[in-house]
C-alpha cells in the first residue's frame, strides 16, 4: 500500500516505453492526467503508426466472417464494459428481452423493454402531449420518449441504439437526435439517414383516465 | 420535461475532408472501411502509446462500427463514423482501466478529434506541448520518452538522482497535461 505517486507513474511509463500494455491497479487514477499524457509521449516517440499486416490481415478475415447479427452482442459486452452512462440507463437497456409483450410496437421498432420489477409511472396528463412531437419523460430509471397520436401514446427509449447516449427531441428536424454521433430517429424510433441502425427500443406506454403512464422501475 | 437545448455536434457529417465521395459501385463497405481503420488505429495508438492495446481498440472500433454501414454511405461520413466509435471505444478504455466514470474523465484527455484526421497531428502537438514546458520538464520528458533513456541515464544526463528525476518527470507529466494549446 501506499505507493509514491512517481513510482507509480514510473512503473507506468516503464511499460509503455517496454511497448508493454497499459496496465494500471487501484488507485492509479489519482495520477490520470500524467498517465494519459505519458501513453501520449510514448505514442510520440514511435511516430505515426500502421496496422502490421498480420494485424489488418486478421481484420479482415474477422470482418469477412461476422454475421451481420452479431453486434448485438458485442455491443451489449463493449457497452457493459464501458460503464457509460449506466445510472442513466439503469437496468433497462442491458436487460430488455428479445420479444417483448408490449403495446405500440411499429413494424420498425426495436426491443421491447422490460423492466425488472417494473410498474406503471404516470407521467403527465395526455392533454400536456402534443400530438406528434416527441416529449421527454421519466418513469424511475427509465427514460422514454413519448409521442401522442389521438388518444393514445407511443413510446421509445431515450438512448440511442448505437451509442450509449441521451438523445434529445429536435423540433425543427421532427427528429431525436444523437449528440455523441449526430445520428437521428423518427418519433416512433426507427433510424434515418444512410446508417442502418437498430431502431430504438421501445418502452410500453399507455393512457388511464386521461393520464399517461409508462412502464418503468 | 422536454429537452430543447441543442447540445454540440462532435462529429459533423463531413467533419474530416469536407469532400463527399460516394463509395463506387460494387465496392463493398468493409473494404472502404478497412482503410479507414488505418486512420483509427494510428488515432487510437496515438492515444494509448502500444500496439497491443491500439490492435484491440481498433478491433473494438470495426466489429463494432462495420456491420452498420451501409453500400453508398459517403466515404467523409463513413471516416466521420469510425471516429466517434472509436471515441467512445477509447472514452470507454480509460474509464474501465482507471476505474472512472467517463464524467470524470476530462474530454480531452482520450476524446479530442485529430483535426488532420491523421497522427502526424498527435506529433505535432505532442511537440508543441513539450515546447510549452519549463527547460528541466521539458528535457526529462525528452530524454525519457522521445529518446528512451533510462532513469539512471537521465539523471547522470542532468547531473540528478535517480530519486529526483522521478519526481522531475512526474511533476513534468502533470505539467505536460495541463497544456492547453489553440486549436
Amino acid at each position: 500500500m501506499g505507493e509514491r505517486p512517481e513510482n507509480r507513474v514510473d512503473r507506468i511509463v516503464g511499460s509503455l516505453l517496454r511497448g508493454r500494455r497499459l496496465k494500471l491497479r487501484g488507485g492509479d487514477a489519482e495520477e490520470k492526467e500524467a498517465i494519459v499524457m505519458a501513453a501520449r509521449l510514448a505514442a510520440a516517440r514511435q511516430g505515426p503508426q500502421r496496422m502490421s499486416p498480420a494485424f489488418r490481415q486478421r481484420l479482415v478475415k474477422q470482418l469477412g466472417a461476422s454475421p451481420p447479427e452479431t453486434w448485438m452482442t458485442r455491443r451489449a459486452a463493449l457497452v457493459a464494459g464501458l460503464g457509460v452512462v449506466a445510472g442513466a440507463v439503469g437496468g433497462g437497456l442491458l436487460g430488455r428481452s428479445l420479444d417483448g409483450g408490449g403495446s405500440q410496437t411499429s413494424a420498425t421498432a426495436g426491443h421491447v423493454v422490460q423492466p425488472t420489477n417494473g410498474r406503471w409511472i404516470d407521467v403527465g396528463a395526455l392533454a400536456d402531449f402534443a400530438p406528434g412531437q416527441a416529449r421527454m419523460v421519466r418513469a424511475g430509471a427509465v427514460g422514454a420518449f413519448v409521442t401522442r397520436d389521438g388518444d393514445s401514446v407511443s413510446a421509445v427509449s431515450s438512448i440511442c441504439s448505437d451509442l450509449p447516449c441521451e438523445l434529445w427531441w429536435d423540433a425543427s428536424q421532427h427528429a431525436l437526435v444523437c449528440p455523441c454521433h449526430n445520428r437521428t430517429f423518427t418519433a416512433d424510433g426507427s433510424s434515418i439517414g444512410v446508417y442502418k441502425l437498430r431502431s430504438l427500443d421501445v418502452v410500453q406506454a399507455r393512457v388511464l383516465d386521461g393520464r399517461v403512464e409508462v412502464l418503468g422501475a | 420535461m422536454t429537452s430543447d437545448a441543442r447540445p454540440p455536434d462532435p462529429v459533423p457529417e463531413d467533419a474530416a475532408e469536407g469532400q463527399v465521395v460516394e463509395l463506387p459501385a460494387g465496392s463493398r463497405v468493409t473494404d472502404v472501411a478497412i482503410d479507414e481503420l488505418e486512420m483509427i488505429y494510428a488515432f487510437i495508438y496515438s492515444r494509448v502509446g502500444n500496439r497491443a492495446d491500439a490492435e484491440d481498440l481498433t478491433q473494438q472500433v470495426a466489429m463494432k462500427a462495420i456491420p452498420r454501414l451501409r453500400q453508398g454511405a459517403p466515404a467523409s461520413a463513413v471516416r466521420g463514423y469510425l471516429f466517434a466509435t472509436a471515441r467512445s471505444v477509447l472514452g470507454g478504455f480509460w474509464s474501465t482501466r482507471l476505474g472512472l466514470s467517463e464524467s470524470e474523465l476530462h474530454e480531452d484527455l482520450a476524446m479530442a478529434m485529430p483535426q488532420g484526421g491523421y497522427s502526424e497531428e498527435s506529433v505535432e502537438r505532442v511537440r508543441r506541448i513539450l515546447e510549452q514546458l519549463s527547460d528541466n520538464y521539458r528535457r526529462v520528458l525528452e530524454l525519457r520518452f522521445l529518446h528512451g533513456y533510462s532513469l539512471k541515464e537521465v539523471a547522470v544526463e542532468m547531473r540528478s538522482t535517480v530519486g529526483a528525476v522521478k519526481v522531475m518527470q512526474l511533476r513534468a507529466l502533470r505539467a505536460a497535461a495541463k497544456v492547453r494549446l489553440d486549436g
